[in-house]
């Protein structure tokens, strides 16, 4: 069993007078053997909270637990690991493929047992062992993912957290990644916090979607409910501009015309968020579009709906009885 | 319906690039193959062996006292002379070689370990101990390496070993200052995060992720910093501070000979030209690996691609120079850029390289034509070359090349540049490198009038708001005053879309527009591009791997492969008519909200086609679940069908076996579309 749980965590950069809160006051719970789909635009503070996940970012309030414990980052491989963005970066070139993979792999391990598990994993990955001697300038991208999965894999993690890992891809092989992760994470019954900025790909992945905005969690639910029936108007945001076809499009812009104000409305800074609803100068259904709606602007709204939505006027199930404040 | 796993031999074939480590071997070797490499690594060896076989085989010479010949002119028997007791100087500039480079190279192994330490130490520490360290180094840098190391030579006495170690601990900040940029480049790295995650300790990380990775750099500085101890030592040794009789090094040899500068120069000559020659060597050495170096890692990576800043993107005022040459059409059915067999060529390591081969189209006025590929299928090349943007080494060829009907082959590069700048707009991926951070935003984009329209300030200025304010950019007046940093990726980008429009563009390029855009940030900006299209008739050539994004812009969509144009059909078929099998896979793999959870995602095995190993037949055939023999051996022309729809392809249109991977769930999701 192991659950991951960030309860209340927050994280701030800087010092005091040009702090920023990245993350803020984040309840998250992967279930075991769950895939939790984080999306939210850049400066929202996914990629920190991954971050602060696997300790390399400290935290400035909150806990993180795994399986109700505390983690300890000690010496070997920590418990939750992790997978970055960018495959070019992540793997050092003067290491072969081999050698980067076995550094994770817990010590104590036997040279010949060692290499035998590397060659396991880069079968698991579906990567021809004999590459082991391989250096990450001889791989592709989509390749040099699949070893990077690996060397998180070879840690025998309680947790895996993979941060936006298809974004750098190309669309032909972004398709092999996440049908890797998948097989995997059914296979291995990992839990895993999947973070995108694509709704596409994570509806693809995960059971849960929790959707970030400027440090905070608006909205989290099952995924199926979340995706057919969105509480939170940034989500319903985020669904609306998932490119497809052209039909689609035309016929969606026509029955939702964006108000003039939300659509020229620029994403906040995350030095600076906003009092109240953090999404109210955005929100096509708060104060810029209904000027009545005051509460916005003033009070934080909290998560309790169907599935945890932190808006004051979600929709369900009449459009003003949703009110929590 | 699922697709078979895809064996791990279909998707990786095994690259054919050389091992890093033969890689790095080559680099250096390419360095000696430069004259200034070539001359300069003679020079070292000379003086290494020199100071290795020196005191070998004129120590004798060098020793023996004739006091019959003190204080000689140079001649047959001694070359430079001789000194007070009638020693041969040149036997002694010789065999003093091997001290002072000895020592010199002493001097660095302190300077460069001492840095190293420094340098590495904030990695080690921690980041309270470490900021310490830094700012101790970065106060010792301040001082002059000279003043350090008098200073030290005064704590450690005078004598060899004292200006040993004067030196060194002198050469230490600016070692330790490199070797700490260098390190927390390199520490910055996901790699580095990742070992720390997989539980690698700090002082592992330093040793096998660390050092590694900055090792080349380390070691040309070094031999440049040896260079300079050398030069150093002569100083100290110059002023009696260095090594002392009865030893001798070029210092003390120079001092011993100034004293008789009048009478025969040669004695201080010798050993100061044997100190600028080691000098030298050292330096240029490392400066030409330093450079060889820094020259192939371009090479060997991607291709250069120049001109992506804003300086190549001004538009302004239509100029009326460009009357047809070839088509005597009227105006309006004029297209905007017709482009007949273009082609782009790179000198590569192994001859020739061609990532764009042979591509034509032709873009109507007010028309939206969009270019789809993977990365590396030539897309942003064949852009940039129509903008003839494309530097050298590149080289850009074409039957024709036209852009509203002027010939951009033949004639000046000035007019082009001139018409380039008045009618054709480019929008690059990233805005944040668009922009000249240092002026504001109105200003940047009022320049472009004052240039090409020939307004004065005040009229360009407001130009620029008017424009700023019909990209929608929101109070555009005081945006207008604001600087690129206080700008958002997608307010950024519409500035950038809004410098396009100050003139009156006929054309706007695009490159990767949104990409570096938010999704909810993505959708305003394609609207964005759509409104002003519609607004001013402009055409749009619309660049993306994202074939989502193209279909909902463009009306007409050129899919590229491997350096050629595969297929060029209507967007709205791009989802259910497509006839070329990458288009079809290309569509297919893109997640959408559709897709089926229990199926896995449709794929495209293989990898795509290195330009420089082109084959023979199809580009597409080693990847294509319709490959036949004849793919692999003949290369399909691009074939019109008579309504404009082109197909580079065998087997256009057919559809594939359903057991073949990557084939199948396109039919799987033609039904479920359609």
């Amino acid at each position: 069993m192991s659950e991951l749980r960030f309860d209340d965590v927050s994280v701030r950069y800087g010092s005091r007078r040009r702090a920023m809160t990245a993350v803020d006051r984040v309840s998250l719970t992967v279930p075991d053997g769950a895939v939790v789909g984080l999306v939210g635009e850049s400066g929202s503070g996914k990629s920190t909270l991954a971050r602060a996940a696997v300790g390399l970012t400290p935290l400035s309030g909150g806990r993180i637990l795994l399986d109700g414990e505390p983690i300890r980052h000690g010496s070997g491989p920590r418990p939750v690991q992790m997978v970055f963005q960018d495959p070019y970066s992540s793997l050092d070139p003067r290491m072969t493929i081999g050698e980067s993979i076995a550094e994770a792999v817990p010590r104590g391990t036997g040279s010949a047992d060692r290499r035998r598990e590397v060659s396991r994993l880069l079968e698991l990955v579906e990567l021809d062992p004999a590459r082991a001697g391989a250096h990450p300038g001889q791989l592709s991208g989509g390749q040099r993912q699949r070893v990077a999965l690996a060397r998180a894999l070879a840690a025998r993690p309680a947790v895996v957290v993979a941060d936006e890992i298809t974004s750098a891809l190309d669309v032909s092989i972004q398709g092999t990644v996440l049908n890797l992760v998948r097989r995997l994470q059914r296979e291995l019954g990992t839990s895993m916090l999947f973070i995108s900025h694509n709704l596409a790909v994570v509806r693809y992945v995960a059971s849960e979607i929790a959707v970030m905005y400027l440090g905070r969690i608006v909205e989290h639910g099952p995924a199926e409910q979340v995706l057919a029936d969105p509480q939170h108007p940034y989500t319903r945001d985020l669904l609306a501009a998932v490119p497809d076809s052209a039909h689609a499009r035309s016929a969606r812009s026509a029955a939702d015309p964006t108000p003039a104000a939300v659509a020229a409305a620029e994403p906040a800074d995350p030095h600076a968020p906003p009092p109240g609803c953090r999404y109210h100068p955005r929100c096509p259904v708060g104060p810029l579009v209904h000027p009545e709606r005051e509460v916005c602007r003033t009070t934080e709204p909290t998560a309790d709906h169907r599935h945890a939505t932190a808006c004051h006027f979600a929709p369900a199930p009449e459009p003003l009885a949703g009110r929590t404040t | 319906m699922t697709t078979a796993p895809v064996p791990p031999t279909a998707v990786d074939q095994p690259a054919a690039a050389p091992t890093r480590r033969s890689a790095a071997r080559a680099r250096w070797l390419a360095v000696l193959r430069t004259p200034v490499g070539a001359g300069a690594g003679l020079l070292l060896a000379v003086v290494l062996l020199l100071a290795v076989f020196g005191p070998v085989f004129w120590s004798d010479a060098a020793d023996t006292v004739d006091t019959t010949a003190a204080m000689q002119g140079a001649s047959g028997e001694h070359w430079v002379g001789t000194d007070a007791l009638g020693r041969d100087l040149f036997a002694r500039v010789l065999v003093a070689t091997r001290l002072s480079i000895g020592l010199a190279l002493l001097a660095t192994l302190i300077a460069v370990v001492l840095g190293l330490l420094l340098g590495t130490a904030p990695l080690l520490l921690g980041r309270r101990a470490g900021r310490l360290v830094t700012a101790a180094v970065d106060i010792a840098v301040a001082f002059p390496g000279l003043l350090l190391a008098l200073f030290f030579a005064v704590v450690f006495g005078v004598g060899a070993t004292g200006a040993v170690l004067a030196i060194g601990f002198a050469g230490a900040p600016s070692f330790a200052r490199l070797s700490h940029t260098l390190a927390a480049g390199i520490a910055d790295r996901d790699f580095v995060a990742a070992a720390r995650i997989a539980g690698v300790g700090r002082v592992r990380v330093l040793l096998r992720h660390v050092l590694p990775n900055i090792g080349e750099p380390l070691v040309v500085n070094a031999t440049i910093g040896a260079g300079g101890a050398l030069l150093a030592f002569a100083g100290l040794s110059f002023l009696g501070l260095g090594v002392q009789a009865p030893s001798y090094d070029w210092g003390r040899l120079l001092q011993d000979g100034l004293s008789g500068i009048y009478i025969h120069p040669e004695a201080a000559l010798a050993p100061g030209v044997a100190i600028v020659v080691a000098g030298l060597a050292f330096n240029l050495f490392g400066e030409a690996v330093a450079k060889g170096i820094g020259l192939t890692a371009t090479v060997n990576g991607a291709y250069p691609v120049p001109g992506r800043s804003r300086a190549d993107t001004v538009p302004a005022a239509v100029t009326d120079d460009g009357t047809p040459a070839t088509d005597p059409g009227p105006a309006a059915d004029r297209p905007v850029l017709d482009v007949q067999d273009l082609s782009v060529t790179f000198p590569g390591p192994g001859g020739l390289v061609r990532p764009v081969r042979g591509v034509s189209f032709r873009i109507g006025r007010g028309e939206a034509v969009g270019v789809v590929g993977e990365s590396g299928s030539g897309k942003s090349l064949t852009a940039l070359a129509v903008a003839r943007l494309v530097e050298q080494p590149g080289e850009v060829t074409a039957d024709r090349l036209e852009f509203q009907g002027t010939d951009l082959l033949t004639g000046s590069e000035r007019s082009h540049r001139r018409l380039l700048g008045t009618s054709f707009a480019m929008v690059f991926q990233d805005p944040m490198t668009s922009f000249n951070p240092t002026r504001r935003i109105g200003r940047q984009l009022a320049e472009v009038a004052q240039e090409h329209q020939g307004m004065n300030r005040r009229q360009a200025l407001d130009r620029a708001v008017d424009r700023l304010r019909s990209v929608r950019v929101p109070a555009a007046e005081r945006r207008a005053h604001q600087y690129p940093h206080e700008f958002s990726g997608g307010m950024r980008q519409r500035a950038m879309i809004g410098m396009g429009l100050m003139g009156e563009p006929t054309l706007i390029v695009a490159d990767e527009p949104t990409t570096a855009l938010d999704v909810t940030v993505q959708r305003q900006v394609l609207d964005l591009l759509a409104a002003v299209r519609a607004a001013d008739g402009v055409a749009l050539l619309l660049i993306s791997h994202d074939v989502a994004v193209v279909g909902q812009v463009c009306d007409r969509v050129l899919v590229m492969y491997a350096g050629r144009v595969v297929e060029d059909l209507p967007a709205a078929e791009l989802d259910t008519g497509a006839r070329h099998p990458y288009t079809r896979a290309l569509v297919a793999a893109v997640p959408d909200m559709d897709v089926d959870l229990d199926a896995p995602l449709p794929v495209i095995p293989g990898r795509p086609v290195d330009p420089a190993h082109q084959p023979p037949g199809c580009a597409y055939a080693p990847r294509c679940p319709l490959a036949s023999a004849r793919c692999t051996a003949e290369d399909p022309a691009l074939a019109d069908d008579g309504t404009g729809w082109r197909v580079a392809c065998w087997h256009a249109g057919e559809v594939a076996d359903l057991a073949v991977p990557g084939a199948a769930p396109v039919a799987v999701s033609l039904g479920e579309r359609a």
